[in-house]
């Protein structure tokens, strides 16, 4: 009766019966007030619990709201986002095989080849050379013009 | 735990990468396609030690070939022409370049090249490279050097 009293669960008479009682019976008063303290403990107690696991209630939740956020979105939106990244390389791609060739006059040579066959070579006015040093190095074709070079 | 992935298609961007990939390897090499001509206009010299930025990837090869102690690129030209038609290409000191794509097979590309000065015709030849691959011509006098011409055709 008396736990009830303190929880506020007693209608309004009762309630006032009991208090008049606490307030002329010491035994009973006693009761009360180590009632009242073990309550405070318990709040107290609870409160610190819930400080520590505040991270990982926390974490739950994120993970609770987005799985609630995940099912509202249209089927299709995943699997766009996990594909997003196909067509844009695709596009780099094209583009980069479109421009490539002609991506300024600065850009320095790549060959990937030095592998050159001279079908025929001939000149009216100069006499020219052919010059192979071997592998890993061009071959050149080099003019001597007459009275010039 | 490391576990398969269990989602069919998981390899399907790799595939699509791969296609991709060989498609445009086949649209680029195919015998008959465009040809990118790039003709780098360098005027090698004694004059100064410089050597160009734009020729620093193959600055071994040219240091291996010559002893000339300058190269600067006066020019940089560009053509992609199909097989049959003809390029022109300006070159320093009154020349010019005419280079015409030669039909050929696999990836090989041939290039008919003619250098003229003036009227004179200082050299004709017909090359046959690698797509991507380079040849030099070089030897005709400018300012106080010589021009060395480098071709190459993707």
């Amino acid at each position: 009766m008396i736990q009830d009293y303190i929880d506020g669960r007693l209608p309004p008479r009762p309630a006032g019966d009991v208090r008049d009682h606490l307030g002329a019976c010491g035994p009973c008063a006693a009761e009360e007030r180590d009632l009242r303290g073990v309550g405070e403990l318990l709040r107290r107690w609870s409160a610190a619990r819930v400080g520590e696991r505040e991270p990982q209630l926390s974490a739950l939740w994120t993970r609770v709201r987005a799985g609630i956020e995940e099912r509202r979105k249209p089927w299709y939106v995943p699997a766009l986002r996990r594909w997003f990244w196909v067509p844009a390389a695709a596009m780099v791609a094209v583009l980069t095989l479109l421009f490539y060739p002609s991506n300024g006059s600065r850009a320095p040579f790549h060959p990937n080849s030095f592998d050159v066959t001279v079908e025929s070579i001939e000149s009216d006015s100069a006499t020219v050379a052919l010059v192979d040093k071997g592998e890993g190095l061009p071959r050149v074709i080099w003019i001597i013009e007459h009275g010039k070079s | 735990m490391g576990s398969p992935d269990p989602r069919p298609g998981g390899y399907l961007p790799a595939i699509v990468c791969v296609a991709l990939l060989l498609f445009a390897h086949i649209v680029v090499a195919s015998p008959d396609s465009p040809v990118a001509v790039d003709v780098g206009v360098v005027l090698a010299s004694n004059e100064g030690t410089t050597m160009d930025p734009a020729l620093s990837s193959i600055r071994n090869q040219l240091q291996s070939m010559f002893t000339y102690s300058s190269y600067r690129m006066v020019d940089r030209l560009s053509r992609t022409l199909n097989v049959g038609e003809t390029g022109d290409f300006g070159l320093p000191g009154n020349r010019s370049m005419r280079v015409t794509p030669a039909p050929s097979e696999g990836t090989k590309v041939r290039l008919a090249v003619q250098i003229m000065e003036e009227d004179r015709n200082i050299l004709t030849t017909t090359l046959g490279l690698k797509r991507g691959g380079m040849v030099l011509v070089g030897g005709p006098a400018y300012q106080k050097g010589v021009l060395i011409l480098i071709i190459s055709a993707e």
